[in-house]
């Protein structure tokens, strides 16, 4: 019996210290995010815990399409919502519409008052139509032309080939296919995509304008359709898809020579994409001097959420917190949206995977001169109409006129009917 | 699937006649109902209610998140859009496509396997049988990621066994260059993800058809072969002549099925296209089309009007096939 | 050779080859999951691609666990899931069946006519109110939304109705019912031990179709700890680095149950579904 009784104490003491423990922890946190985003939140789960030994993080992590359709799906239905969402800008136009979130302008929260701590242009795109902060900015993506430094070099090309002009940067393509076989570019369509990002005006969107007319039927399209159908002319394309298997192939064996993107695909190359190639890349500028927006993730509580407040507080831990947005910008290199945090020293160190060149002051740079780009609900709809009207000129030899007012015809009926 | 009458009234009711009138309810009078129930629960839960509800909601515009009071009557304007809708129209030529592509060479290699297995494997009939049913009963995801590395454009073993052929070099010659590819296929493009599709639709269920059609042929009594044979009837008569007719009724069964599988097709290319529909849409069937509209666009109302368009589309196609099995007889 | 009693013409020789080719393009699949399962990402990503076992299982399935942290709870709530279905199907589909076959009550055939038409309802067009619905109860990302609606199945109860109507005297349950065995008893003690075959059946029917159901978890399931088997394996792609041999090695580890049962089991399996298709 007295075995028994023994059993049932410590049975007792163990409830009773889970439940104090319970008590010390009771606040769970969920932060739903995507991968390599969701590395930030890793990295801040053990400085949080030294913070708020209170609260606990719980992460939930998605492929990058699976999260935004799973949080379009929650915040429709109202239900399996995150106390934290994780939203990449070209989701955020769409989320900031949809009455999901909370408006983070308003009390308590008092939002607007932060506005100047960050890079001038993405706060607005957090903004939907009626004023309302739809979430914070956590890093931005300024784009950058990332390139093998020996393979270009064995071939005789120099930087300033490759940023001179676009000409000049097609004609490297050509050198370097005859004198090594390997591609300068994965796929044609890259070198559209970063075009249209180029040469905005300020409150200009990528497909939308403030008033959201459309702007693919304009020499900005024209000239990003013509510049992706000379590469596939001139063969200097691998014509493979970015972020499918052989992307990451291509980039292992030497088959592709560059690559343009946000300033944080240099984390993705060091990681996984090509972490064998260590040290022959470097970071450039654009070529033609452009300056682009790619990416830039933010952090936003739904209406729904069951622990807003808590919530707010590990935001204001993830993008407000210098150490943190710096640490962010070491793991993955997520240029940090706080300017606080893009004037650290932290900027001056050598990226070893960059061959020990000091690439984020040149990004700094570059995110000092982007344009505050405008965000639409219908930016996804908008790219993927383009995407496959680019897809007909490259493929079918569509002509290059017909296939935007094809895609502006279209975009435009879908949006009407949307509004 | 006639309801059999043989074997009404009940025995019970014979044995134990109980008076007519202000008796007491016996058991077995109220337990079929008790017993039957459970399905009928469900189903007013889980399966009509909801279907009502997606009826109803086909004619609304919605938002979700405003909860129910945010629903607008649009009257047909969903159902007016999805038709005009060039998305639509090109996930259901899709759906057709891959359908026909898909469907066809599933009987027309199922009938004469079945046939040739029924006829001729007595020892390792059921063996061979099995090998091509086993697909069917796999994991379609699990088959479809397969599928994606096995096609695979620089490392796919498909290409490299197509490339192979083509470039067979006889004397100098390539006598296969003009069928096979020459040099490494993309999938991944829209002209040819279809195909993609459509192998992987073909060889999970030609198993299945196949089974279906022995099936049926094991009921078709042998002495009518041993007649024919008597007769002097050479054994492509006896196919041509015997088989195939006694075969309709299974064909028109299976035939059906296969309508109505191909075309809410989901599984098969949700994972090959990775759930986008691929490259300008050229894998996306219908039902995707629904699900994005609902998933993707959080358009509930239209993704109705879409489910039950299809659902109008898949019925008139069984009507049609059944006219087709049925004017012959 | 012995099996071969007449004499075979070289066009028979030819069938016999064109069947056999057929069914090594039917395995193929399965031999290169398997072969892939056990290589490493940059192994598969060459030219010629493996074509026999490599070393790499165990890493692929670290590497598996390390993409999916949560795949052997996975594994475990998709067995779950599938058992659970399978358990509640040949309770409630052969009760429903044993009524429709052995009672003579009023509406019989039309409601038999109703669970009938219900098979033909293609199961897209559930999809969208099944969500708004397990939202409003708030069952969304729970096993039960996945368990409770399946329970009772249209096929399995005509199956089960088709097997006890020709297996079962009526005679049988006459005698137990006037021996005083209650309704439920007759069925539970008499009829059910009778029909064990085409429980077999059954239950394999309905275990194979919910241990691999796709579109239902795919809408319900939230978290990856809630995640099926197949739609954890889904997760993998779309990450950018799609590890082939780890999703091999899952696929592998998804198939393989199946496989075995269909081994033990595959003429009961056949015969199972054809039942519908024979008799019907």
């Amino acid at each position: 019996m007295t075995v028994t009784h023994r059993l049932t104490r410590i049975a007792f003491g163990l409830s009773f210290g889970l439940a104090f423990a319970c008590a010390q922890a009771a606040t769970t946190v969920t932060v739903a995010s995507f991968p390599s985003f969701d590395e930030a939140v890793k990295a801040a789960i053990p400085l949080y815990k030294k913070a708020r030994p209170d609260v606990e993080i719980k992460l939930v992590s998605l492929a990058f399409g699976d999260h935004h359709n799973a949080m379009t799906t929650a915040l429709a239905t109202g239900t399996n919502l995150p106390d934290v969402m994780a939203v990449e800008v070209g989701f955020i136009g769409k989320f900031a519409e949809s009455g999901g979130l909370e408006d983070l302008s308003k009390a308590p929260y008092n939002a607007a008052q932060y506005r100047t701590k960050f890079a001038k242009f993405t706060f607005p795109q957090a903004m939907g139509g009626v004023g309302n902060v739809a979430a914070m900015p956590a890093d931005i993506g300024p784009g950058a032309l990332f390139y093998r430094k020996d393979l270009l070099e064995k071939a005789g090309i120099s930087e300033a080939d490759l940023t001179k002009s676009w000409d000049s940067f097609l004609e490297s393509g050509k050198k370097l296919k005859a004198s090594s076989g390997a591609y300068l570019l994965s796929n044609a369509v890259d070198l559209k995509d970063i075009y249209i990002r180029t040469g905005l005006k300020d409150g200009e969107g990528i497909y939308f304008d403030s008033k959201g007319k459309v702007l693919v039927n304009s020499p900005r399209f024209e000239k990003a359709f013509a510049l992706a159908k000379a590469a596939r002319t001139a063969g200097i394309d691998a014509k493979i898809a970015a972020w499918s298997p052989e992307w990451s192939e291509g980039f292992k064996r030497n088959q592709v020579a560059t690559q343009m993107m946000g300033a944080w695909l240099a984390g993705h190359f060091a990681q996984w994409l090509a972490p064998n190639t260590k040290g022959n890349w470097r970071s450039a500028q654009l070529p033609n001097g452009g300056f682009a927006s790619w990416g830039g993730s933010f952090y936003a509580i739904p209406k729904a959420a069951a622990n807003k407040k808590e919530a707010w507080e590990f935001i204001k831990f993830m993008t407000l917190n210098k150490e943190m947005q710096i640490e962010a910008f070491r793991k993955l290199d997520a240029f940090p949206a706080l300017v606080e945090a893009q004037n650290d020293p932290f900027l001056d160190q050598p990226i070893e995977f960059l061959g020990g060149q000091k690439a984020r002051q040149l990004w700094k740079v570059a995110a000092d001169k982007i344009p505050a780009v405008a965000v639409d609900k219908f930016d996804g709809t908008a790219q993927d109409i383009v995407n496959a009207e680019l897809d007909k000129v490259l493929e079918q030899n569509k002509d290059i006129k017909t296939a935007l007012a094809d895609a502006q015809t279209q975009i435009e009926k879908r949006v009407r009917r949307k509004k | 699937m006639s309801v059999t009458s043989s074997d009404s009234p009940a025995a019970s009711e014979l044995a134990v006649s109980p008076p007519r009138r202000r008796r007491k309810l016996q058991a077995w009078e109220w337990a079929p109902y008790l017993f039957i129930s459970p399905f009928f629960i469900l189903f007013l839960v889980f399966g009509l209610f909801p279907l009502l509800f997606s009826m109803w909601l086909a004619f609304q515009t919605w938002d979700p998140s405003t909860g129910l009071q945010g629903m607008e009557w649009v009257g047909i304007e969903n159902f007016k859009f999805v038709l005009e809708d060039d998305w639509f129209q090109k996930s259901l030529y899709n759906t057709f496509w891959i359908a026909i592509v898909s469907g066809l060479p599933q009987h027309l290699v199922a009938i004469p396997l079945a046939y040739f297995a029924h006829t001729y494997l007595r020892k390792h009939r059921n063996t061979v049988v099995g090998v091509y049913f086993l697909p069917f009963i796999t994991s379609t995801v699990a088959i479809a990621l397969v599928w994606n590395s096995l096609f695979s454009r620089d490392y796919g073993v498909i290409n490299m066994a197509l490339t192979s052929i083509g470039n067979l070099s006889i004397a100098g010659m390539h006598p296969l260059a003009w069928l096979f590819p020459t040099s490494n296929v993309d999938w991944a493009q829209p002209q040819y993800t279809k195909w993609m599709i459509s192998s992987l639709v073909f060889w999970r269920y030609v198993g299945w058809n196949t089974v279906l059609y022995l099936s049926a042929l094991q009921t078709i009594p042998r002495d009518l072969y041993e007649a024919a044979t008597i007769d002097g009837a050479t054994s492509r008569q006896q196919f041509w002549h015997i088989t195939v007719p006694l075969l309709r009724p299974m064909m028109f069964f299976a035939v059906t099925l296969t309508i109505i599988g191909n075309l809410q097709l989901f599984e098969e290319p949700f994972i090959i296209t990775g759930g986008t529909g691929g490259i300008n849409q050229a894998g996306k069937t219908a039902a995707m089309h629904m699900y994005n509209t609902a998933f993707v666009d959080s358009d509930f109302g239209t993704a109705s009007a879409v489910a039950w368009i299809l659902f109008l589309i898949i019925g008139l196609m069984t009507w049609a096939n059944n006219k087709f099995f049925a004017q012959k007889d | 050779m012995a099996a071969v009693r007449k004499r075979v013409s070289p066009s028979r020789w030819l069938a016999y080859g064109i069947v056999a080719l057929g069914g090594v393009i039917m395995l193929a699949p399965f031999w290169f999951m398997f072969v892939f399962a056990t290589h490493t990402n940059t192994e598969i990503l060459s030219v010629p691609p493996p074509l026999w076992f490599g070393s790499a299982f165990l890493d692929n399935v670290r590497l598996l666990i390390e993409k999916l942290p949560f795949f052997w709870r996975n594994l475990g709530l998709s067995f779950f899931i599938a058992f659970s279905v399978t358990v509640l199907n040949l309770f409630f589909c052969s009760l429903a069946g044993y009524a429709f076959a052995m009672y003579h009550f009023k509406f019989r055939e039309s409601l038999f006519a109703v669970i009938m038409a219900t098979m033909m309802l293609p199961a897209f067009i559930f999809m969208i109110p099944t969500v708004l619905i397990m939202s409003a109860i708030g069952w969304m990302n729970e096993a039960k939304a996945l368990i409770v609606p399946g329970a009772c199945g249209a096929f399995g109860i005509f199956m089960m109705r088709q097997f006890i109507g020709t297996a079962i005297p009526k005679e049988l349950v006459e005698a137990a019912r006037i021996d005083g065995c209650s309704e439920f008893g007759i069925f539970w003690r008499i009829v059910l031990p009778l029909v064990t075959p085409a429980l077999g059946s059954l239950g394999l029917i309905t275990f194979i179709g919910a241990w691999n159901n796709f579109a239902g978890p795919l809408v319900i399931m939230r978290d990856m700890d809630m995640f099926t088997v197949p739609l954890a394996l889904r997760a993998l792609q779309g990450t950018g680095q799609v590890p082939w041999g780890a999703i091999s090695a899952g696929s592998a580890i998804a198939v393989l149950p199946l496989m075995v049962l269909f081994v033990i089991a595959s003429r009961r399996l056949i015969e199972g579904l054809t039942s519908g298709a024979v008799k019907g």
